[in-house]
């Protein structure tokens, strides 16, 4: 983590100068868009793509060394690959990241707590995060998903990875809501459902168009208003408590978090400067590597330049796509992106910082009890 | 957002009408929501287009990008959307371009 934090001021310099050339730290891999899921906010489940096998990822995550902390593995439904572990494998050979974070719908919930299991005995120097997808309680859930019974299935995968952690100290549960037109109204429930089950996290997201999903131009984003109210209740419930440890970072940080994307969303535009091309970054299943997923503007073929991610990180295309972004020509809340700019940005982290100094005044917090270790994170 | 709806109006290649309503048909077979495409002009003035927008298509029944007549020499910038049951307005399968 140590090492992380002293990377900051060089990606500043190099999103600013150009210099000094630095490998993301945040990167997510869709290694599928394949997905059992028919969700109302997404439709990457209809696309289909000429997927790099597992010896082609095997080459890029040899080309990148040491320098992701944080892989994501999206998709699709990540678990629909039967090759995950050998996936996740594969990265914490070449790359040993600190975090490795996988979203699921839960739908293959007979299968998914043992590949979790294969995963944390692979890996047991990076943190394994499994976030639940959860978007409504009971039939809200199944409605808002597109399969029926998946609330049901939802609940089996959480109790059985939840009983996953007393062997495997590396593994954390999270939960993780979209918040859009659909569930915006019904958003106190799904938070007290959410936080009345105490999984180690609890993340949401707003429900945006992306190119990624194929939502660009649909009404899936709920209204500001809506959504600053929905949102309020949940900072008011994370303030309402006291968090432990390396919990009052990530929870302080999840609240900046939230604010940050009532900000976004009131003045649309990028309210913090946004990193995606310098330290976060996507490779999709067909070998393009992106700087975001709400872009997803390819900047090259890892399949063209011999897997070698230097070569498309470090290219021409690579430094237009800075360019724009640098100019501010879009903007998006997307999470995974955005607490990699928070920590990117001082005074984000200077409010963190005292927050933190706060919380740890006991005159001030006697009162309140103690909550599970949460984790930060998007997706 | 104004900046994503320009970013998806960029110059198309040859095969792109042909990936996208396979997407679609895939869709439509997935018992998900999807419910049809619509065109989305490449140019809110373009001729050869706007007259085309409002309308709801099936995939194999959308007329081809680049459209004919595209004034476009680079590549025709219309893109294909997916409509919604959500979308829908009393059933009706008019939508607002």
């Amino acid at each position: 983590m140590i090492e992380i934090l002293s990377k900051i001021p060089r990606f500043m310099a190099y999103r600013r100068f150009g210099w000094p050339k630095m490998l993301p730290i945040n990167l997510t891999l869709s290694p599928s868009p394949r997905c059992n899921s028919r969700c109302l906010t997404c439709n990457i489940w209809m696309k289909r793509e000429d997927e790099l096998t597992l010896e082609e990822w095997d080459k890029v995550f040899q080309s990148l060394g040491h320098a992701p902390f944080w892989f994501t593995v999206s998709g699709g439904e990540p678990f629909m690959n039967k090759e995950i572990v050998e996936l996740c494998q594969s990265f914490y050979r070449h790359c040993r990241p600190g975090i490795i974070n996988i979203p699921t719908n839960s739908l293959l919930a007979h299968r998914i707590p043992q590949k979790v299991e294969g995963i944390c005995q692979s890996c047991p120097e990076s943190q394994v995060i499994i976030n639940l997808s959860l978007d409504g309680v009971g039939a809200k859930h199944d409605h808002i998903r597109g399969v029926e019974g998946n609330f049901e299935k939802f609940e089996q995968n959480y109790k059985a990875l939840m009983a996953l952690k007393a062997t495997y100290s590396n593994l954390t549960i999270g939960v993780h809501s979209v918040i859009s037109r659909f569930n915006v109204d019904d958003a106190p429930e799904l938070f007290a459902y959410a936080f009345s089950i105490k999984p180690d996290s609890y993340i949401t997201e707003i429900a945006e168009q992306r190119i990624e999903l194929d939502t660009v131009g649909l009404n899936i984003t709920p209204p500001r208003d809506k959504y600053g109210w929905a949102i309020d209740q949940l900072i008011a419930r994370i303030e309402s408590r006291h968090f432990g440890g390396i919990s009052k970072v990530t929870e302080a940080f999840r609240v900046e978090y939230y604010k940050l994307v009532k900000r976004i969303l009131a003045e649309q535009t990028q309210v913090i400067g946004c990193y995606a091309g310098w330290a976060s970054a996507q490779i999709y299943a067909n070998g393009e590597v992106w700087p975001c997923c709400i872009r997803a503007d390819s900047i090259k073929n890892l399949r063209d330049v011999n897997y070698d991610f230097r070569r498309v990180w470090f290219s021409p295309e690579a430094e237009r796509i800075r360019t724009s972004i640098r100019n501010k020509e879009c903007y998006c809340p997307l999470a995974n992106a955005s607490y990699t700019n928070m920590l990117m940005h001082p005074p984000t982290v200077a409010r963190v910082g005292a927050k933190v100094a706060m919380a740890s005044i006991p005159l001030l917090n006697s009162r309140e009890q103690p909550e599970p270790t949460p984790v930060l994170g998007g997706q | 957002m104004q900046w994503l709806d320009e970013m998806i109006r960029a110059p198309k290649d040859a095969g792109y009408a042909e990936r996208a309503l396979a997407r679609y048909r895939l869709g439509m077979k997935g018992h998900g929501a999807l419910c049809g495409v619509r065109i989305l002009p490449g140019d809110e003035h373009c001729p050869v287009c706007t007259h085309l927008a409002a309308d709801m298509y099936q995939p194999d029944e959308a007329p081809r990008i680049p459209l004919a007549g595209c004034p476009y020499a680079e590549g025709c910038r219309c893109a294909y959307r997916p409509v919604m049951t959500y979308e829908l307005v009393n059933g009706s399968a008019h939508v607002d371009p």
